[in-house]
């Protein structure tokens, strides 16, 4: 896998592209690296609020000169968030060994995911053998890249939102039994 | 899973979520009415449908990185 900080130059100089490519090579792995938070905070806010920060700090780090270094400062940042999270929360279900899980950036372990080469192939044509009414709702969510609550999404495609809910069930559940058929899942993570 | 938990899961797995006043991006609400087994379960949903949705993004970039780019380049 690349080193993603071959885009760390042009990030602090602020190119919100280089940023978006970065994102788009970081953003499983350092989901992944959250796995153990699962049941206490929502991963999905403590992602989107790490590269917030990432972003903001990026022009003040100083890379450590191994592979990944910005990778592993999300990695870092996101776990002290959803520690944060769960003190606040929490804190009577607070475990000391959560701050050892996010201590130094030199022993921050980044996830290994494997990531099918005939993966976008495949999930294309998964996707074009959807149903209509499957296609335009996975359509819909993925064009409001998190703008809208569902509730708006669905009242543009003239839906209720629970009729949008079980369409897009269905929707994510033909295209994984779609490529199972084809042997491929859609994200393995590497032991 | 009750649909009604099924649908609370479905929701929790979008990208979208409310802020706070001072910008802070908030839990999702339906995450909250949630046991431990169903938020896992929006864990693992959601780690398949971004890897999906960079599939189907012509610039390999997820809902949750669109969301991300949109607030960068709206303060930019």
């Amino acid at each position: 896998m690349n080193d993603l900080d071959i885009h760390f130059g042009a990030i602090r100089a602020g190119d919100t592209d280089a940023f978006g490519q970065w994102v788009a090579g970081a953003e499983s792995r350092l989901r992944l690296s959250l796995r153990t938070f699962a049941e206490d905070v929502d991963v999905e806010s403590v992602v989107q609020e790490t590269l917030l920060r990432v972003w903001q700090v990026a022009p003040r780090f100083v890379p450590d000169g191994r592979p990944d270094s910005l990778l592993r400062l999300a990695i870092r940042t996101a776990r002290n968030l959803a520690v944060s999270e769960i003190r606040r929360r929490k804190p009577e279900a607070f475990d000391p060994a959560m701050l050892e899980r996010s201590s130094r950036l030199e022993d921050i372990t980044v996830p290994q995911v494997e990531a099918d080469p005939m993966l976008r192939e495949a999930i294309l044509r998964c996707h074009d053998k959807l149903p209509t009414k499957q296609r335009s709702v996975l359509a819909a969510r993925v064009e409001s890249s998190g703008a809208e609550h569902d509730r708006d999404v669905a009242g543009r495609l003239g839906m209720t939102l629970n009729t949008f809910l079980q369409n897009f069930t269905r929707a994510r559940r033909l295209l994984i039994e779609c490529l199972r058929k084809l042997g491929i899942e859609p994200l393995a993570e590497v032991a | 899973m009750s649909p009604e938990e099924e649908a609370l899961v479905e929701s929790a797995c979008t990208a979208w979520r409310p802020r706070a006043t001072d910008g802070r991006i908030r839990f999702h609400p339906a995450w909250h009415d949630l046991d431990a087994g169903g938020r896992r379960e929006v864990f693992e949903r959601t780690v398949q449908l971004r890897a999906l949705e960079q599939a189907l993004d012509s610039g390999g970039m997820s809902t949750t990185a669109r969301a991300v780019l949109a607030r960068i380049t709206r303060r930019a």
